[in-house]
Parts: structure tokens; sequence; C-alpha cells
């Protein structure tokens, strides 16, 4: 299963954006996730459907636009993408300053927003998230080397 | 001895997304409108159901079995609900 380590690269990192409402926001979204190949353009679509029935703010000043349950099929491979409004966008109400857009299979989608959730859940994580100027703070912080610690003793798996 | 009452229960995440998107909207909104805390658990991980991050951190599937704890007068009346709103198809819930 892939991890949100393997998920984020540096193309999909972009700082400093701005952007018109939360619509907008999610396009860009679905731009960066299909500038880096992970999706097809249709996707992106799906992601606006997503967001129009349901808003995809989850706290803290984070949004994590993906597409519908039905466009999973468009997901090329498991992929995060990074976008950050430093001015904030108006989230039907609410002030989101990042986002992050998801691309999953329907096996992934639900443990890599466990692992996305509980990075967002540390106040000092997600203040940087929302703040940093340093597009390697924010694969530090989504994409970090494995922890050596008990819970990572098994080997790494390899493909 | 605190008087405090303990009320946990489990139940299995209904669902079929998992306690996501319209399922976790409706289980936040829930939460808000009780009148106690109610808290969910999943192996080990306990968190508040009023924020959205903390349920979607749980990372609960459909067939996932689930701990609902709440504490005080209203402790009993709380996690029931929670219970039945987790117990039932809330895919559809808007």
């Amino acid at each position: 299963m892939a991890e949100v380590t393997d998920l984020l690269v540096a193309d999909a990192v972009r700082l400093g954006c701005t952007a018109a409402d939360r619509f907008d926001a999610v396009r860009q979204a679905g731009e960066a996730l299909v500038r880096i190949g992970a999706v097809e353009p249709a996707y992106a679509d799906a992601m606006q459907e997503r967001e129009q029935s349901l808003s995809s703010f989850v706290g803290e000043g984070f949004a994590i636009p993906h597409g519908t349950d039905a466009a999973r099929a468009l997901v090329r491979r498991g992929a995060l993408a990074f976008l950050q409004f430093p001015e904030g966008v108006d989230w039907d109400g609410q002030d989101v300053r990042a986002c992050v857009a998801i691309a999953a299979s329907a096996d992934e989608h639900v443990s890599v927003m466990s692992t996305l959730a509980q990075v967002l859940l540390d106040p000092d994580q997600a203040e940087e998230l929302r703040t940093t100027t340093d597009p390697e703070r924010v694969l530090e912080l989504l994409a970090p080397a494995p922890e050596q610690d008990d819970e990572t003793q098994q080997p790494q798996e390899t493909l | 001895m605190s008087t405090e009452t303990t009320v946990e229960e489990q139940v299995t995440v209904a669902s079929k997304v998992g306690l996501h998107a319209r399922p976790a909207a409706a289980v936040v909104k829930a939460a808000n409108e009780l009148p106690t805390v109610v808290k969910i658990g999943k192996d080990g991980r306990v968190v508040d159901a009023r924020s959205m991050l903390s349920l979607l951190s749980l990372g609960a599937e459909h067939g996932d079995t689930v701990t609902v704890s709440a504490e005080g007068p209203d402790a009993a009346e709380a996690v029931a609900a929670m219970v039945a709103l987790l117990a039932s198809n809330l895919d559809e819930a808007s």
C-alpha cells in the first residue's frame, strides 16, 4: 500500500498561489495532479463535481480536494499535490491557507487521508505548512523519510 | 471515586465509503449537536468526534469496529445516538 511518503513530489508543491474562490483553487489543484501525470484530465472535472456536492474543508485552514468515487478509474497513480494560498481562500465561509489534493485508488484513499490528517493535526506542522516559503519543508513534512522506530522495523518493501 | 460515568460501546462502521466525506460530515455535525463530548476510537487512537481531521485520522473503513465513548450524565444518550448513526448507512446523508 502506498504511503504518503511516496505520493508527493517536488513538482506538485506550489507555494504562494492565489485563487479567486475555492473552485478556482480546486481547478489549480486538479491541474497540478494532471501536470505530474497522476490523473487523467477528466479527474480535475470530477474534483469540481465533488467540491460542489460537498466541501473538502477539513479544518485548521486546510482543504483536501479530490475526485468523486466514480472518478477513481481516472487515477493513473496515487499522488498528492500541495498548493499554498498565503492570502487565504474563502472556502464556503472558512479560511483555507493550503490545499492538499488527493489522487488515490479506492483501496488507498482512506489510509492516505488518515496519514495526511495525522500530519495536519499537529499544530506546529500545520502552521509550517500554511506559512513556509520553502518547498523542501513541505516535502519533509508530508513526505518524510521513514522513521526508524518500533513501528517501522519491518523491512521496507521494494518494488 | 469520580462521580462521572463513562459509557463505552463498540460499533461496526456501516457506511460503504468508511468514515470520510458525507458520513464523516454527518458524524461531525451530530457530535457538535450532542450535549456531551463523544469520542471515537480505533486501534488505540481515540479522537474527538467533533473534528473532521480527527475523524479522518482514524482511517476507519467500511466494516471496521470502532469504540464510541462519552462521560457524564448525558453519556449514555450521546453514545447511543452516535452508535446508531455509525451503524446506519450514511453514504447518502446530506
